[in-house]
């Protein structure tokens, strides 16, 4: 069991909302959904793209900063297990990190703060829509075994906004040139 | 009685500790998430990089209308939740006041240090800021910025005065429009906010029924 302390990451400093030392804002499914929806429909592919380099990004950064916060958490499994409870702490919904090694991973995720977010507003869409959840995961493989930011693809194979009973997620790591110029 | 925004701090920062076995907060009438403001930032100003300068201005009109519309939505849902009724409500004594309750929200959620600086009913709202994670995270990645860049906070404002002024829910979004006439990315000493009605505004009928 892993020793990371929700109740005690989640603070204030004034004005400010920290989780682990770093700042965070509140925010809820209808500027999260707004978002995305002016980023595919003004975007397009590029929007995709933006969603989820954004989301990379910043799930990157912040877990490697809570890694070195939580030192004897040595297994990759004690660290994705904090991603997990990370995620579900934050509202972001439930994540089951299956079989994840340093070159590839199965992630399911039946329920989620973008999904429930999107159904609410929108209902049923056909194409996957969790591009903010694709971006959380790389990043926090990335950050868990120690692998530079790009150097994980997600796709969502299934997508609870399509009608599927859960979104799955495949990881798999880009090819080395890929990486580089993402 | 002023609005006490220690108790709505409280009263968010104990819910959002608070969530279903699903992983969702639902909290003040809406679906509530944390997550951090380098995400946030990255998408507002890559998108207007992405649109180059020939479409700066749609950018930014994108950005402030998504959080206008966001921001009419989310405090309709706050202002009719059970947290508001129960915690806000009792200390709101004029109309005025919901927009004190609405900042000290905002405030609550991490967005900054909101500050109501002048309410001319159904005309004019101005809001200031000292600390906008917007403006902070711009000038802490790109330095300083030839314009304001808090287009979170300023459709927000708008927002604030299309809930009070703007006729009944849902008609009224975007009846208001806010300017943001100072920001810290630019090296002014705070961001200031001024909402008044929109150029192409129709005032709601005065026969209608209003909040």
């Amino acid at each position: 069991m892993t020793p990371f302390n929700w109740h005690t990451e989640l603070g204030r400093e004034g004005h400010r909302v920290l989780v682990a030392g770093q700042p965070f804002a509140m925010h809820c499914h209808h500027y999260n959904i707004n978002l995305q929806m002016t980023l595919e429909e003004t975007l397009g592919d590029d929007g995709v793209m933006l969603l989820f380099r954004s989301a990379e990004e910043a799930a990157y950064h912040n877990f490697r900063y809570l890694i070195a916060q939580y030192r004897q958490l040595k297994t990759y499994k004690s660290r994705l297990e904090m991603a997990s409870i990370l995620f579900q702490s934050c509202g972001l919904g439930i994540l089951y990190f299956l079989n994840a090694t340093p070159d590839s991973g199965a992630i399911s995720s039946p329920a989620s703060h973008f999904v429930t977010g999107w159904l609410a507003k929108h209902g049923r869409r056909h194409t996957p829509g969790c591009h903010f959840s694709r971006g959380w995961i790389a990043g926090v493989m990335e950050a868990t075994f120690d692998r530079p930011l790009g150097h994980f693809r997600v796709s969502e194979t299934q997508c609870k906004l399509k009608q599927d009973k859960e979104c799955l997620f495949e990881a798999r790591s880009a090819p080395d040139t890929e990486s580089e110029t993402r | 009685m002023a609005i006490d925004g220690s108790k709505i701090v409280h009263a968010v920062m104990e819910g959002s500790r608070i969530r279903e076995s699903k992983g969702i907060i639902p909290l003040f009438g809406v679906y509530l998430s944390i997550i951090s403001v380098s995400y946030y930032n990255r998408l507002s100003f890559d998108l207007e990089k992405l649109m180059g300068p020939q479409r700066s201005a749609e950018a930014q009109q994108l950005l402030v209308h998504a959080a206008q519309e966001c921001g009419y939505a989310t405090f309709q849902g706050i202002r009719n939740s059970w947290e508001w009724a129960e915690i806000v409500a009792p200390m709101i004594e004029t109309t005025e006041d919901q927009i004190k309750g609405f900042t000290a929200v905002a405030v609550a959620f991490g967005w900054g240090d909101l500050e109501v600086v002048d309410i001319i009913p159904r005309e004019r709202l101005v809001i200031r800021v000292t600390d906008s994670y917007e403006a902070r995270g711009y000038h802490a990645e790109y330095g300083t910025a030839p314009a304001g860049k808090c287009y979170m906070l300023r459709g927000v404002t708008g927002a604030f005065m299309d809930l009070l002024y703007g006729g009944d829910y849902p008609d009224g979004c975007l009846s208001f429009s806010a300017e943001e006439t100072h920001c810290r990315a630019k090296g002014d000493p705070y961001c200031e906010f001024i909402a008044t009605k929109s150029p192409d505004h129709t005032e709601p009928s005065a026969a209608g029924p209003g909040r």
